[in-house]
């Protein structure tokens, strides 16, 4: 049975709460007008509650977008979605749009889950954790992770053997194994569209080996390796366990490479590789970090400071990209590249390869409008309406758009874009009053 | 220091096809290349070169020929800038510069001539035929005859001297002045990679497109030299013959597959197809293709009645060897096992000066 609510009224719909679109939400609600924030994960925070520190300050990621995330949490105005993803959005009567919603179900009645994590120890069931990006397991009931936003549990229904043990140990007797997916119909003035990125895959370069070779891993994994919540308490390389010694970085892995169909550049590689740098010479001080790159685009202010910091604390960049890497039958790996500087061929050893993948479109809302035409770039970011005047409109009157669904950009580029987002969002409510 | 010349690019753009405003100096087709080594690495360096225009470091340089053309450095060419084409297009720019006649950069850039120049041999075959009232006997004797007249007179006037210029360009210029005993120490590799071209092993594509061009290679010496000097046409040993037959029909398969692909242009190697690439693998089938045919027609009796083909194979074969093998594509097999000598002699030389 699928239950549909009521159609319920808001001022403004946000799609996506990563961190441009609860600063959106934020701004928008601060401002008097009620928003419903919709967000497909378990929590809200986007990648950036997941990242160790942020550069060029070195902030602690999580730090600081906890306060961020519980004020919206804690606002009277904002309504939260987790778990949910916006089906459709039409065109209604008086410059409305109408919403089509749909909640997933949890398993967990939100209200009464105190967030224990009994469920978590009584589940028998292993599986892979999506939010430690594969470098470790969870169960089966579980808590996204420990600064989740709700911290509450969800059962992956997935994998779930409907053995029941959470059920019994659950002291507030919230789990519910019979919910079903909601239909929500939303009638909103506006919207704000923060979808955000996705990561590049790098099954899709064969030739880097990530997925064939364990110890090469992605840039995300080792921002989780670093990152205060982070799974190992110190930097392991996967394949054995052995603290790293030699560690590589790839820049541009799926970025400014038209073979893999991503001709331009993600705007932020660069930056938060030598911010890992940085924080692996801390975590790790005895290990050498090399830097292989085609450019160094520290273009931001403090941005080539933080570059130079890294050159002075020993951080070895080496201008040449990697062709191939070949495992070697003690795990570790040989790098081929030519250096260009010299012009010479080379093939370094290192125990850990890190591959800094790229910035890729999330195409999630490419089917979402229906009667509407939402327009995308070249690169299927969608289309600002002008990228230097009008960055926040869309080709759809009062539907805005903020942080990187427009495009790669860093965490204070995501949040001004919101800042503008909300801005044209709540000037387009006011008009259509 | 150097100077940028403007106009080798411009020169460069009629041998082949390379986008020079797209390479951004990343290294990928060098790390990406299996046959790039840490003394010898290409292709990025030889882009350079081009793109600046350094017209002497090009000349002097061996590596065009180094290069066996996998594809893997277009295929993974970030800006697209097609590497691996680039390399081929050197190869034709050397061949034109190895050249003494000037010929084989006038048939490599311009369309034009090279169906004038083909018109003009087929005419000659023809006139002479005329000549001869068309008597196939006296046709016959004089295609066998010419046959031999060519391979001497090509290798000689032609090939050789180029061979020597390239020689000198690429080991006397760059200074190196190795002792007699190194070339004959290495001689052997020259007929090892003549004979074999085991490099092209070493690439990473399919070992297919080596064991297609070795019995390509076989097949080709084999028909010449049965047609040359075991006379097939008039022979009347059963071995011999059948011999003939089956090379020949190596020779017309093994082009027939590789015009299909370069039709098809679905490996890098065969994208992108200039004249003088049709040429080569077109002319090569046409040869293998005749030369099966008029012995076939000669076993059946036919020959007598259908002078038109015994003319039509020895236009062919004319073209073939007044044209395509000093001026066109066919010098490749000798640059290319010269190149992997002079390049072994010149290691050689160096690990001599260093101890």
């Amino acid at each position: 049975m699928h239950e549909a609510r009521s159609e319920v009224e808001f001022d403004a719909l946000v799609v996506g709460g990563g961190i441009a679109g609860c600063e959106a939400a934020l701004n928008i609600a601060n401002n008097g007008y009620t928003v419903l924030l919709v967000e497909k994960d378990l929590s809200i925070g986007g990648k950036m509650i997941l990242l160790s520190k942020v550069f060029p300050t070195l902030d602690c990621g999580a730090c600081i977008t906890t306060p961020k995330v519980s004020e919206i949490a804690r606002h009277t105005r904002i309504t939260i979605l987790t778990g949910s993803e916006v089906g459709s959005i039409s065109e209604s009567d008086n410059h409305r749009f109408k919403a089509g919603i749909v909640k997933h179900p949890r398993y967990v009645v939100d209200e009464d889950c105190t967030g224990c994590q009994l469920c978590e120890e009584a589940c028998p069931v292993n599986v892979s954790d999506q939010y430690q990006f594969h470098l470790v397991g969870r169960k089966a009931a579980y808590i996204p992770f420990s600064i989740a936003s709700p911290r509450i549990a969800a059962i992956d229904m997935e994998n779930c053997t409907l053995c029941g043990a959470c059920e019994k140990v659950c002291p507030t007797k919230c789990i519910d194994f019979t919910q079903e997916e909601e239909h929500w119909t939303v009638s909103v003035k506006t919207v704000v569209i923060a979808t955000g990125f996705e990561l590049f895959d790098p099954l899709g370069m064969p030739r880097y080996g990530f997925g064939l070779y364990k110890n090469v891993i992605t840039s995300m994994q080792m921002e989780r390796q670093l990152a205060p919540t982070r799974p190992f308490h110190t930097v392991l390389r996967p394949g054995d366990g052995k603290m790293p010694d030699r560690i590589a970085y790839v820049l541009c892995t799926g970025s400014r490479d038209t073979s893999v169909g991503n001709p331009i550049c993600s705007q932020i590689c660069c930056m938060y590789s030598i911010k890992q740098a940085q924080l692996l010479m801390g975590a790790l001080p005895m290990a050498d970090v090399t830097i292989y790159y085609i450019d160094i685009r520290a273009f931001g202010k403090g941005f080539n400071e933080f570059y130079e910091q890294a050159l002075g604390m020993g951080v070895n960049f080496v201008k040449g990209k990697i062709g191939k890497i070949i495992e070697k039958d003690n795990g570790n790996l040989l790098l081929r590249y030519e250096d260009v500087s010299t012009g010479k061929l080379h093939e370094a050893e290192h125990d850990l390869v890190v591959l800094s993948v790229g910035v890729l479109p999330n195409k999630s809302m490419q089917s979402v409008f229906q009667d509407l035409s939402l327009l995308e770039d070249t690169y299927h970011f969608i289309k600002q309406d002008d990228p230097i005047l009008n960055p926040a409109r869309t080709s759809i009157e009062g539907v805005f758009v903020a942080g990187t669904a427009t495009g790669p950009m860093d965490i204070p580029d995501s949040i001004l874009s919101a800042g503008t987002a909300s801005a044209e969002a709540i000037s387009h409510i006011i008009q259509s009053q | 220091m150097a100077f940028i010349n403007s106009e080798l690019t411009e020169e460069l753009k009629k041998f082949g096809i390379f986008d020079f405003s797209a390479c951004y100096n990343c290294g990928n087709c060098t790390a990406v290349c299996s046959l790039t080594s840490e003394d010898e690495s290409f292709p990025r360096n030889m882009l350079r070169y081009s793109m600046l225009g350094l017209k002497d470091e090009i000349t002097v340089s061996l590596k065009p020929w180094l290069c066996y053309y996998c594809g893997d450095c277009s295929t993974y060419c970030p800006q697209k800038a097609y590497p691996g084409e680039l390399m081929m297009t050197l190869r034709r720019w050397l061949t034109s510069k190895y050249d003494w006649t000037g010929l084989s950069g006038l048939l490599y850039k311009s369309v034009a001539w090279n169906v004038f120049a083909f018109l003009l041999v087929a005419a000659g075959v023809i006139a002479y035929a005329v000549c001869q009232n068309f008597s196939l006997e006296a046709i016959m004797h004089a295609g066998h005859v010419f046959e031999m007249l060519a391979i001497a007179g090509v290798f000689t006037l032609i090939l050789l001297p180029n061979i020597i210029r390239m020689w000198y360009v690429t080991t006397i210029r760059a200074g190196i002045h190795a002792p007699s005993k190194v070339y004959l120490r290495q001689l052997s590799e020259l007929f090892v990679h003549m004979f074999t071209q085991k490099r092209t092993l070493s690439c990473d594509d399919h070992k297919l497109r080596w064991f297609e061009h070795l019995i390509l290679v076989i097949g080709y010496l084999s028909l010449l030299f049965i047609t040359v000097f075991l006379n097939w046409f008039e022979t009347g040993s059963v071995l011999i013959n059948l011999f003939g037959y089956s090379v020949s029909a190596v020779v017309f398969i093994v082009t027939f597959h590789f015009v299909l692909e370069r039709i098809r242009k679905t490996k890098e190697i065969s994208m992108f197809s200039r004249s003088s690439d049709w040429f080569f693998v077109i002319w090569l089938f046409l040869m293998g293709f005749s030369a099966f045919l008029v012995r076939l027609f000669i076993d059946l009796n036919l020959l007598e009645q259908n002078l038109w083909l015994y003319l039509v194979h020895l236009i062919i074969l004319a073209q073939w060897a007044l044209l395509i093998v000093p001026f066109g594509k066919w010098t490749h097999f000798l640059y290319r096992s010269f190149a992997m000598y002079f390049q072994r002699i010149i290691e050689d030389h160096s690990n001599l000066s260093k101890k």
